[in-house]
């Protein structure tokens, strides 16, 4: 059985960042892996600029942040594993990997989670209707749209102000898409003013607040969705033929569930809390890299 | 044209389709089994309570009760030789008042004269004790060892690849659009063409009705009721270990929990008429939660993943009064229909399909079939497979180290298999292998596996769809730039 001094599960902006403060801190065995075939977690389909201000004194496209950690990577012994899925983590602080041709078990010393988030889906709404093609959520769009190069559809209505919705308003509009309306439940935006300014106002693109869906309508595909007004109890259709929901990150710990309190696990990035902006998962992942690193320390 | 015979078309690729053709393939029989869509399993028998009954619900001497006594005694052996997954939960029957406690000694008296074992009435103390999750207030429970739990596509699915095995030739995408008679036998005339058979069995679920109003004016008519149900992960606190079924003490329905073989929670469902889709209703969806705080305050809702609607042939006479039996019409020699098939369906999917073939058998003179051989066996899944044989299996195909779904644990080899095996669409592959089925929903796989269908089946991704008739996934427009 392999054994590694620290274990760093996820190999995003934060997983990266706490593996080179690891190593930076005199830690010499460190496996970083992902279940994705190349590293950077949500970052390269992440095509819009406006990461790292803080980390690199400048605004960076998602594909250039990753390529920049990755340049830091290669320059320690940190060893990257990926399209690597842990299976389990037992309290015996062992780890079953999955890649393709093998399944292995692993013993760690330590272990960092920096496995990010996965999107709230419609389905955990109280939205009625039929379950049609055609609803994606932001993240997934934006992986189909900037890796797949795909054309998911022409009249796009969006659900929830967040980054990732605000965010994927521009990129359809960009893209020669008709985007309806952002729709938001609460009286304003979600997300920071720097998306709201650069994405919808920028395009003009209606943001409708105080607005929520109640209803999918269609069946082999979505034709359209019941919104209500939520502080009049008003409906109306609108029309649509792709609904992106953007309804919130929830922090992906499934792994370690049960195990949350070990002192051999630390959580970093988006599975700890979720962070507005890039930087500030990746900061406190290298803080808390660092000071695993040190207790690792030869 | 020679036009092709069968000795049996089986209308319907649902549970009483799948079955129908099954048992009749242990006949020396020609059989052809068609299917209106792209796969088996897509209407009825996709969406509904997963509950296999043991057979108390239901008046002595019907055969509803005799086929659900019958059914759920050789349910194990059923699972075993379909390999399929079925957990003996037990459920509890839940009275929390007088009125209910009454039908609750009506039910036991009912089942024991049915002849179904294992079934005790309990105070509330002892309920507490076996379902610690149950809110306050109750007053008796009817506990039935024998209840279960089974996935109804995966059970129709396995049904229809063992009737293949054993001969069946599978029609997809084949509407039947007439019929008639000539000379001795059956003509159908499909959207792909003629076919000539000695016997129908008329399986074809919503539309059984009109199906045999095609030759023979049906006594019944089919008047569509839906439901509603919720989904929970199966991570979520508070869950049940049993069924539940509230016995209302007041008002016409109570819900009825189900911890699925896959682990998650079925909450529902509702009843409502003139069902015209699959769709919820937002006070169907808000009856469920609001039920299922009552009945179990311990349970966590904002686990719910996903909501869904079923619709159930309900069986009318042409007076437009209900029927409560399973209707079979025999309208002519060698033509039988099955005609709403609803509660208890999936318990009784294989009794009704052996009832056809033996009155089949009869009337067709068919010799039994030495070769039958009932033993599928499923998509070989990886998770929960012992560490050893994990890893031998990831060595010998590395599509079974390749993860694909992460939620519910598949690997690229299932989803392989399961298109090899039929699955033409997302949902197909769903259906068969649990992808999508979990926290995420497809989120993050469901662009895998639509890739991974075109690929296996030499077509665009644009040409992939999610589930039936215009559900294509994405465009073709950007696709090769």
């Amino acid at each position: 059985m392999r054994t590694f001094k620290l274990l760093v599960v996820g190999a995003g902006a934060a997983g990266i960042s706490a593996a080179l403060a690891a190593w930076d801190a005199g830690c010499r065995d460190v496996l970083l892996l992902d279940r994705a075939e190349s590293m950077g977690g949500i970052l390269p389909q992440c095509l819009h600029e406006g990461f790292g201000l803080t980390t690199f004194g400048q605004e960076l496209t998602g594909p250039e942040y990753t390529a920049r950690l990755a340049e830091k990577l290669a320059g320690t012994g940190v060893v990257f594993l990926p399209g690597t899925e842990v299976l389990s983590v037992s309290e015996e602080r062992i780890a079953v990997l999955s890649r393709r041709g093998a399944v292995e078990r692993l013993r760690f010393e330590r272990l960092i989670l920096a496995s990010g988030c996965r999107e709230r889906s419609i389905g955990s709404l109280p939205v009625a209707g039929t379950r049609p093609a055609g609803i994606f959520t932001a993240g997934q769009a934006q992986e189909r749209i900037n890796l797949r190069h795909q054309d998911l559809g022409d009249e796009i209505l969006i659900l929830g102000s967040g980054d990732l919705g605000m965010i994927m308003a521009r990129r359809f509009t960009l893209g020669g898409k008709h985007v309806i309306a952002v729709l938001e439940q609460a009286v304003q935006y979600g997300g920071m003013a720097r998306n709201h300014r650069r994405c919808i106002e920028a395009f003009s693109i209606p943001l409708r607040c105080r607005m929520t869906v109640r209803e999918i309508h269609g069946e082999g595909r979505i034709r359209g969705v019941t919104a209500e007004h939520i502080d009049s109890g008003e409906r109306e259709f609108i029309a649509c033929d792709t609904l992106v929901t953007a309804l919130g990150l929830i922090p992906e710990r499934e792994l370690v569930r049960g195990l949350e309190d070990r002192d051999w696990l630390s959580l970093v990035g988006n599975c700890h809390h979720v962070h507005d902006i890039v930087d500030s998962a990746a900061a406190e992942a290298a803080r808390i890299g660092s000071l695993v690193g040190k207790r690792l320390a030869v | 044209m020679k036009m092709e015979r069968f000795d049996v078309v089986v209308i319907g690729g649902g549970l009483p389709g799948c079955f129908s053709a099954r048992e009749l393939s242990r006949l020396k029989l020609e059989i052809v089994l068609l299917e209106a869509r792209e796969d088996v399993c897509t209407g009825v028998s996709r969406a509904n309570t997963a509950v296999v009954y043991p057979g108390h619900d239901h008046k002595p001497g019907t055969l509803k009760a005799e086929m659900t006594v019958r059914a759920n005694a050789s349910f194990d052996r059923l699972c075993e030789e379909l390999d399929v997954p079925f957990s003996r939960c037990g459920s509890l029957m839940l009275s929390f008042g007088p009125r209910s406690d009454a039908a609750l000694r009506k039910k036991l008296r009912q089942g024991r004269e049915n002849g179904v074992p294992g079934l005790r009435l309990l105070s509330a103390d002892e309920a507490y004790r076996l379902e610690p999750t149950i809110a306050s207030g109750l007053s008796s429970a009817l506990y039935a060892s024998t209840a279960g739990t089974v996935n109804p596509w995966q059970l129709g699915i396995a049904a229809c690849e063992n009737a293949v095995q054993n001969g069946v030739r599978l029609r997809l995408n084949t509407r039947v659009i007439a019929m008639r008679r000539e000379n001795d036998d059956y003509l159908l005339e499909t959207d792909h063409g003629a076919l000539q058979a000695r016997a129908v069995v008329n399986c074809a679920g919503l539309a059984a009705d009109r199906v045999q109003g095609l030759l023979f004016p049906p006594a019944v008519r089919i008047v569509p009721t839906a439901g509603d149900y919720l989904v929970l992960d199966r991570n979520s606190v508070g869950k049940p270990t049993h069924i539940l079924q509230v016995e209302p003490e007041e008002g016409e329905k109570g819900l009825t929990v189900v911890p699925t073989v896959e682990g998650s929670l079925l909450l529902g469902p509702t009843e409502r008429e003139n069902a015209l889709d699959y769709a919820t209703t937002e006070n169907g969806l808000a009856w469920v939660r609001e039920q299922a705080a009552h009945l179990l305050p311990g349970l966590a809702l904002d686990g719910t993943i996903r909501s869904f609607a079923a619709v159930r042939p309900n069986p009318q006479r042409q007076d437009g009064s209900s029927i409560h039996s399973f209707c079979i019409e025999h309208p002519a020699e060698r033509f039988w229909s099955l005609i709403g098939i609803k509660t208890p369906g999936l318990t009784c999917a294989r009794e009704l399909g052996a009832f056809l073939a033996r009155r089949l058998a009869e009337e067709l003179a068919a010799e039994e079939n030495a070769g039958f051989d009932p033993v599928r066996r499923g998509i070989r899944r990886a998770h929960g497979l012992p560490f050893e044989e994990r890893k031998a299996l990831a060595e010998r195909d590395p599509d079974y180290g390749e993860i694909v779904c992460f939620c519910e644990d598949v690997t690229k080899a299932e989803v392989l298999e399961a298109v090899r095996r039929g699955a033409v669409t997302v949902d197909g592959v769903k259906r068969r292998v649990g992808t999508g089925m979990g926290r995420c929903q497809g989120a993050r796989c469901e662009q895998k596996i639509a890739a991974l269908i075109a690929e296996a089946l030499g077509v665009p991704e644009s040409a992939v769809r999610k589930d039936g008739p215009g559900s294509e996934i994405v465009r073709a427009a950007h696709e090769n730039v």
